[in-house]
């Protein structure tokens, strides 16, 4: 067992772990926080992205301990108990989930990307917007209805001139 | 689908972790990005014993002689795949970064740690046998070069030896006059290739002077044609006959099928990719005089 500190959601905890814990499990069974999905374990699927000091990671590809004194944040930061941020609000709206596995990843992995184009107020090219997503597999919704939600939300927050969050 | 038990070793810097890395020798293994190395021990395809984290180490610099492209061994595919200086000088390094995964895969996976996994297909070693990379190699008993054609063995195998760490991988410049090209077709995008084919190409007025060509897909590493850069010295720029030097290269190679492609399939592909990134280089090389 190794003794570590992360700082999950802006809450320190230190706890010990055997070093072959995935940190996806650690968030999940350790933290409760079922929001990290684990679709494949092997780096395919995109669903356990979460942010390790603010860039998307694949939490099913990095060990707990290598996080020692890392910010973790997962979906369950965003956006409040009504999930408010404005792609969060763009996915329900333009049908971007229908069972809802996958959403956490697309979210976790598309933050950065909507934010760095609502601060460059710059509407991407739809080929743009499957790039950034295309390391997330969702089995339901065909995509288009995610492409219309990260559209949806870098508009809206061009529009409204804030970063909602 | 979880991995196997191990020790975990944060090494401080380079000394640390070849010290390591001597201690622990087969049972020992460096974690860089952990894209590739992490998949593999969740599907228990490696059981390492002693995991050497090297995310610390000094190696994350790009460093440009007169003579030598120097890329640390912990550089991100995201990192040098935006570097200008190798558009210029390296434009099918540069095509073949973009080939690589996702940009979550690229933001952490590192050239040194995809040039030690070898996978057959992977765009990297491609590019290192292409423009006749070197790899520098530290371990206890100091520091070795090692030629690409060299470095990799066989699908998944380096002669890197237990103990050893990559630390840089070097790319000489080519003469000012040049142009390159990369061109793969996989299943989906950001999938490993079924095949690719690079191009590099000097040249002087509209007269190609030295040519190499790197396929993946056609065998257990990455190959190079010599007969068939020598067929392209001497034809110009316009009209490098790009159709009969991708024919050749179909007829040189002896891919075998898989579940994905027949070895006919792979062939027919070799061929034309061979035209594409031939063609493709010529009309970069064109645009840039
Ligand atoms: C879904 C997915 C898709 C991918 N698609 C592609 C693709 O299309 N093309 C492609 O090329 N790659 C692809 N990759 C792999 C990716 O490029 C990896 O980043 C890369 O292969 C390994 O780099 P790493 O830094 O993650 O190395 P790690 O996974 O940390 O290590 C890989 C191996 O190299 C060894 N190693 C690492 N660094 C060193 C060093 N400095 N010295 C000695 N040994 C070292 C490790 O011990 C291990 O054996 C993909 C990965 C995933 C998960
Ligand atoms: S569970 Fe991590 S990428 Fe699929
Ligand atoms: S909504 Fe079901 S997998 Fe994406």
């Amino acid at each position: 067992m190794t003794d570590i500190t992360l700082e999950v959601n802006g809450t320190e905890k230190s706890l010990a772990v055997e070093p072959r814990r995935l940190l996806a499990d650690v968030l999940r069974h350790e933290f409760g926080l079922s929001g990290v999905h684990i679709g494949c374990a092997h780096g395919a699927c995109g669903c356990c992205t979460v942010h390790i000091d603010g860039v998307p990671k694949l939490s099913c590809l990095t060990f707990a301990v290598q996080c020692e004194g890392k910010a973790i944040a997962t979906v369950e930061s965003v956006g409040g108990p009504n999930a408010e941020h404005a792609l969060q609000q763009a996915f329900k709206s333009e049908h971007g989930l229908q069972c809802g596995y996958c959403t956490p990843g697309f979210v976790m992995a598309l933050i950065p990307f909507v934010e760095a184009m609502t601060s460059q107020r710059r509407m991407p090219e739809d080929d743009e917007i499957r790039e950034a997503m295309s390391g997330n597999i969702c089995r339901c919704t065909g995509y288009h209805g995610i492409v219309a939600a990260v559209r949806k939300a870098i508009g809206d927050q061009i529009a409204g001139g804030s970063n909602r969050s | 689908m979880r991995p196997a038990s191990f020790e975990y070793h944060k090494a401080v810097d380079i000394e640390d972790a070849v010290r390591l890395l001597a201690e622990f020798g087969e049972e020992g293994r460096p974690i860089a990005g952990g894209q590739s190395l992490v998949p593999m021990m969740n599907l228990r395809l490696a059981r390492p014993g002693h995991l050497v984290d090297i995310n610390a180490l000094p190696m994350t610099d790009i460093e440009f002689d007169d003579r030598t492209m120097r890329i640390g061994a912990l550089v991100r595919h995201e990192e040098y795949g935006r570097d200008p200086r190798i558009g210029k000088h390296f434009p099918a390094l540069l095509d073949a970064v973009h080939w690589i995964g996702h940009p979550t895969i690229r933001r952490h996976g590192s050239i040194g740690g995809s040039l030690s996994h070898a996978d057959p297909t992977a765009e990297l070693p491609a590019a290192a046998i292409l423009y006749d990379a070197s790899m520098v190699v530290r371990s206890l008993g100091g520091e070795r070069r090692i030629a690409a054609v060299d470095f990799f063995e066989s699908a998944y195998v380096t002669t890197l030896e237990p103990g050893e760490l990559l630390v840089a991988v070097e790319f000489p410049i080519p003469p000012r006059s040049s142009a390159g090209s990369f061109m793969e077709i996989g299943e989906r995008v950001g999938d490993f290739a079924i095949a690719s084919v690079g191009a590099h190409l000097e040249f002087e007025q509209a007269t190609i002077t030295r040519a190499a060509l790197v396929c993946c897909g056609a065998d257990l590493v990455a190959i190079r044609a010599p007969e068939i850069e020598a067929f392209l010295v001497g034809k110009t720029l316009d009209a490098p006959q790009a159709v009969e030097v991708g024919r050749r290269f179909a007829a040189m190679v002896d891919p075998s099928g898989d579940h994905i492609a027949s070895a006919d399939y792979k062939r027919a592909l070799i061929g034309e990719l061979t035209r594409r990134a031939v063609e493709a280089a010529c009309a970069r090389a064109i645009e840039s005089k």
